[in-house]
């Protein structure tokens, strides 16, 4: 078993360290959508960048590529799903200012129209409707070396800045009617957490898709909130699980030749409720 | 040292924390409070009374530098009431019950925005865990806590800043009893250790016998003064319907 691994290593090896890097990084701005009981949101995020990539699909279906080329290219369509994910981010960050609601329903209703919209512009487009589905069904097998480097590069830059401001990123996270009380910028703060959590998600959703995207932005967070007795600790905890919960799943994966992301999402799935006895209230 | 701190050193007043000179606040165009002159002195416990939606809050909230004065002056001394020597108390934590914390998590939160106390963590965190009654408690669930002990750690995560003011915000609502009257200890054993306590609360019984002065809100208006001659204004009769100066 081993050894098929590894046989297969030279081949996808771009496959297996993009799909960690991006667990580790999605791992890690998670920790903001759990601690604010925002989880629905991490799913609304996805969802429209996916719309962000249908809208592109539609527009240059139009005969816009015939003058603008570059919108058929990998960066247009991660630029589109950026676009759409911080922008939805961003929208969904504060809390209403008619209503000073958290907007569970506006994020409900940013993911059904991020949902159905992309069918409907889609609809008439056999290679566009393949894309979503594509977006939908979630695998790595397509991601290239450049996006490695950037999910790396990402991944490395939040783990430096939780390390340097865990502090107050967790107090933000946990009561942030004190966050403000102390002297900390919330509205600054809430929304570069929110830019950086739309650029994470936006370009993870073309290489990993929609469900691999999803499942490492919260339940690596899950595990860790069952193993651990503080948030601190959570922060260390939750990109280990990902990381070693991919790179398990891969193996699996490979061995029995299954979907990698399905396999990685399904076994961080069963890790919630078999480390749940292990949680320490 | 300030021209006021030099006058309190010849025996004069003591300098004030902070001043609100002709101060209107409130959100949006509508103030809440209109023309408020008030004076906060070191070592005074200041109960602000008032009926819900008298703006007791809101003026917390500028106090906090949450929301910007609309008009008027907030004068505050640079040093002694800066955001890092103020310890503030809310009346309840926002904290999702799912996430797992400790009581020490929870109260070294407190320490954010402080420069350079890595090293007296511990310190800190042990003498104001000792001054609430949490001792010992520090490594349990915060969840374990009953309310009162999570309201008494609420006053522990202020009192690790080492503020030179602390200021609660309505801190007993919701409280039990038992676990009021133990909040309140810590409350009175503060006072007598000499801080300075600016107290919001809609019960004119819990700042009777605890307050060296009152400020009153009510019709967007302030009244402020000694605790003695608050008690025999007819305004807090009107407000609270009963005559305060038997509480004295």
């Amino acid at each position: 078993m081993i050894q098929t691994f590894l046989d297969s290593w030279a081949l996808f090896h771009t496959t297996y360290l993009a799909g960690g890097a991006i667990a580790v990084l999605l791992s890690l701005v998670g920790v903001w959508i759990v601690a604010r009981e925002q989880i629905f949101l991490g799913a609304a995020i996805a969802q429209a960048s996916a719309l962000g990539i249908a809208a592109l699909l539609w527009f240059t279906g139009l005969g816009a590529a015939a003058s603008w080329p570059w919108l058929e290219s990998r960066a247009a369509a991660d630029a589109c799903a950026v676009a759409a994910s911080v922008t939805t981010a961003l929208l969904t960050a504060a809390p209403s200012a008619r209503t000073g609601a958290r907007g569970e329903a506006r994020t409900a209703w940013i993911f059904l129209v991020a949902a159905s919209l992309p069918m409907l512009l889609l609809a008439h487009s056999p290679h566009g409707l393949e894309e979503v589905h594509r977006l939908m069904f979630s695998t790595l097998l397509g991601a290239a070396p450049e996006e490695l480097w950037s999910f790396a590069g990402l991944a490395l830059l939040t783990v430096l800045a939780v390390w340097r401001w865990h502090d107050r990123l967790r107090l933000l996270a946990m009561d942030p009617e004190m966050a403000a009380a102390v002297g900390m910028q919330t509205r600054l703060w809430t929304r570069v957490i929110a830019l950086w959590l739309g650029v994470a998600i936006g370009l993870s959703i073309r290489v990993s898709g929609l469900i691999y995207t999803f499942g490492c932005l919260v339940l690596p967070m899950l595990v860790a909130r069952n193993l651990c007795r503080e948030v601190r600790p959570m922060l260390v905890v939750a990109p280990l699980v990902a990381a070693s919960t991919t790179l398990v799943a891969f193996f699996f994966a490979n061995h029995t030749d299954v979907p990698p992301a399905h396999a990685a999402v399904a076994l961080l799935c069963a890790l919630v409720p078999l480390t749940w006895p292990l949680r320490k209230t | 040292m300030t021209t006021a701190h030099a006058a309190h050193e010849a025996g004069g007043p003591a300098p004030f924390l902070f001043r609100l000179r002709a101060a209107s606040v409130g959100y949006g165009a509508e103030p809440v409070l209109r023309a408020v002159e008030w004076e906060v002195h070191e070592g005074e416990t200041w109960f602000l009374l008032g009926r819900n939606g008298s703006g007791k809050t809101t003026l917390l909230r500028a106090l906090l530098g949450l929301l910007p004065i609309a008009a008027g002056t907030l004068e505050r001394d640079p040093t002694r009431a800066s955001r890092a020597r103020i310890g503030f108390v809310p009346q309840r934590c926002e904290i999702s019950p799912s996430l797992p914390t400790t009581v020490r998590e929870f109260v070294l939160l407190g320490l954010v925005g402080l420069p350079s106390v890595r090293s007296e963590r511990a310190e800190r965190l042990g003498a104001a865990l000792a001054r609430t009654g949490l001792a010992g408690l520090a490594e349990h669930s915060y969840w374990s806590l009953s309310g009162g002990q999570r309201q008494r750690a609420l006053v522990a995560r202020a009192l690790v800043r080492d503020p030179a003011l602390l200021i609660f915000d309505e801190p007993t609502e919701g409280l039990d009893p038992p676990s009021e009257t133990a909040f309140l200890d810590v409350v009175d054993g503060l006072r007598r250790e000499g801080a300075t306590v600016l107290f919001v609360t809609h019960r004119l019984a819990i700042a009777a016998g605890r307050a060296s002065h009152l400020a009153l809100l009510a019709e967007g208006r302030l009244l402020s003064g000694p605790i003695d001659a608050m008690l025999r204004r007819p305004e807090l009769t009107e407000v609270f319907g009963v005559h305060a100066a038997k509480l004295s």
